[in-house]
């Protein structure tokens, strides 16, 4: 199969508002920009697998900060992967207490090129704190939610690709997760500002 | 929550879910305006169905980010020392210099021409600098010092004078007027004269100014020859004259 390794940012942010070709979309990202954000993190106090978590975060929040229409197209994507990739790697190295003198210098010679987004990279605890409750829900519970919420499939293809014997079955067992899900985050109101600026920016 | 109902949830869930006919969500977003317990419970719906979407891209990134790290791994990512950057840097410089180098030869050696070559040695030759000018001045050098260069031609062809300052004059002339094959003509058959007779009036003057007619005429070689033999003679009056920069200008010219 040929590989498309450059795609205009026109068709990247394109394709990412439509949820269209999301995987070729994810992969060309990787192939067009991990070998420069890696090398960027190697060179600052950071290791491969630093490297390879904070991209990963990197790919996660550009698709959430272009679906939400957040990413204006002021600046070149990979201009905007970049200021994502260092923000998210300062944050870290804050986390991990081991700042030094020269990051912060670093960081305050950095102009921020697109909106204001560190409010939402800041908060990486709270997110990831977010996903593990998600996480703790079972796992049919789970499949059930993304399937109708994440992937947005109807209610009959679920059927189909659940054990369930018919829509109304599933349509019960999915109010009853959200329902579930839905007390979990609300046990950690922390939690639930996360997700509201996650949800309103 | 006192007067939210299972069935207000319900309604939320529906409306979250898009699944309501027009009426029904007209009626629900009514009450979202009006009722803050209702929409409280609304923003509490929105924010679960964000957690699962933010879930549900993390497990797809991370799916994939798999793969991709199996194909990256495959050309590593490399530390490049400070050492090597400097090696980089250094030859990124030397490149660029050998660029702009290049490009300045190129240019010169395009925008070259015989005439510009002519006019870098060309100089009018002064008759008020020559020797022996003083009393009796001829016809044809009267005509010469005040530059009617048409007229020492026309006076030289009328059989006015033949000698060999005329002679040389008329050359010069020649090469005033741009008529390279009379300036060489005449340069010539001074330099044979001279030969002939053993003397030297005007010959370094002549030999010179042969040369740069030859330039002028496109007869490169027959230019360098002569230059060659001015410049191997340190007595020849133009010795001086003949550079080593001329010499690869009219070598460039040959090339072209």
């Amino acid at each position: 199969m040929e590989v498309i390794k450059n795609f205009p940012d026109s068709e990247i942010v394109g394709n990412i508002r439509s949820g269209e070709r999301m995987d070729e979309i994810i992969k060309a990202l990787y192939r067009m920009h991990f070998d420069s954000l890696c090398w960027h993190i190697m060179n600052n106090s950071g290791s491969r697998e630093d490297a390879e978590d904070i991209f990963q975060e990197v790919v996660v929040s550009f698709i959430d900060l272009v679906q939400k229409d957040k990413f204006r197209g002021e600046s070149s994507v990979k201009t905007f992967l970049f200021s994502l990739n260092r923000n998210l790697w300062l944050n870290e190295l804050k986390r991990k207490g081991r700042a030094l003198a020269r990051e912060e210098k670093f960081e305050k010679g950095q102009e921020r090129t697109e909106a204001d987004f560190g409010h939402q990279l800041a908060d990486r605890e709270g997110k990831l704190a977010v996903l593990n409750v998600v996480e703790r829900l079972g796992e049919t519970c789970k499949k059930i939610l993304l399937l109708f919420y994440y992937e947005n499939l109807p209610m009959k293809d679920i059927v189909s690709a659940t054990d369930f014997e018919n829509e109304q079955v599933v349509r019960n067992k999915k109010y009853k997760c959200l329902k579930q899900l839905e007390q979990m985050l609300d046990a950690n109101p922390i939690l639930k500002q996360t997700l509201k600026n996650l949800l309103h920016g | 929550m006192d007067n939210f109902t299972h069935n207000d949830e319900e309604l939320l869930v529906q409306y979250l879910d898009g699944v309501l006919d027009e009426h029904t969500k007209a009626e629900v977003e009514k009450k979202l305006n009006s009722d803050t317990e209702f929409r409280n419970a609304y923003e509490s719906l929105l924010l679960t169905k964000e957690a699962v979407k933010q879930y549900g891209l993390k497990e797809k990134v991370a799916g994939i980010h798999k793969g991709m790290m199996k194909e990256m791994q495959q050309a590593p990512i490399r530390h490049i020392s400070s050492a090597r950057r400097a090696v980089r840097y250094t030859i990124s410089v030397a490149a660029a210099l050998i660029v702009l180098i290049g490009s300045f030869m190129l240019y010169n050696f395009y925008s070259l021409s015989a005439e510009k070559v002519f006019n870098s040695g060309f100089q009018s030759y002064d008759l008020s600098t020559a020797r022996g000018n003083e009393e009796k001045e001829s016809v044809i050098a009267k005509a010469y010092r005040s530059k009617r260069f048409d007229d020492v031609v026309k006076l030289y062809e009328a059989g006015a004078d033949s000698s060999k300052e005329a002679m040389f004059l008329t050359g010069m002339s020649a090469l005033e007027l741009k008529e390279n094959s009379k300036a060489i003509s005449n340069f010539k058959m001074l330099i044979a004269a001279n030969q002939q007779n053993n003397e030297k009036l005007y010959n370094d003057d002549a030999e010179y100014y042969l040369s740069l007619s030859y330039i002028r005429n496109g007869d490169y070689d027959f230019a360098l020859g002569l230059l060659h033999k001015i410049k191997d003679d340190s007595n020849h009056r133009y010795n001086k004259k003949v550079t080593a920069k001329l010499l690869r200008q009219i070598k460039m010219l040959k090339w072209r």
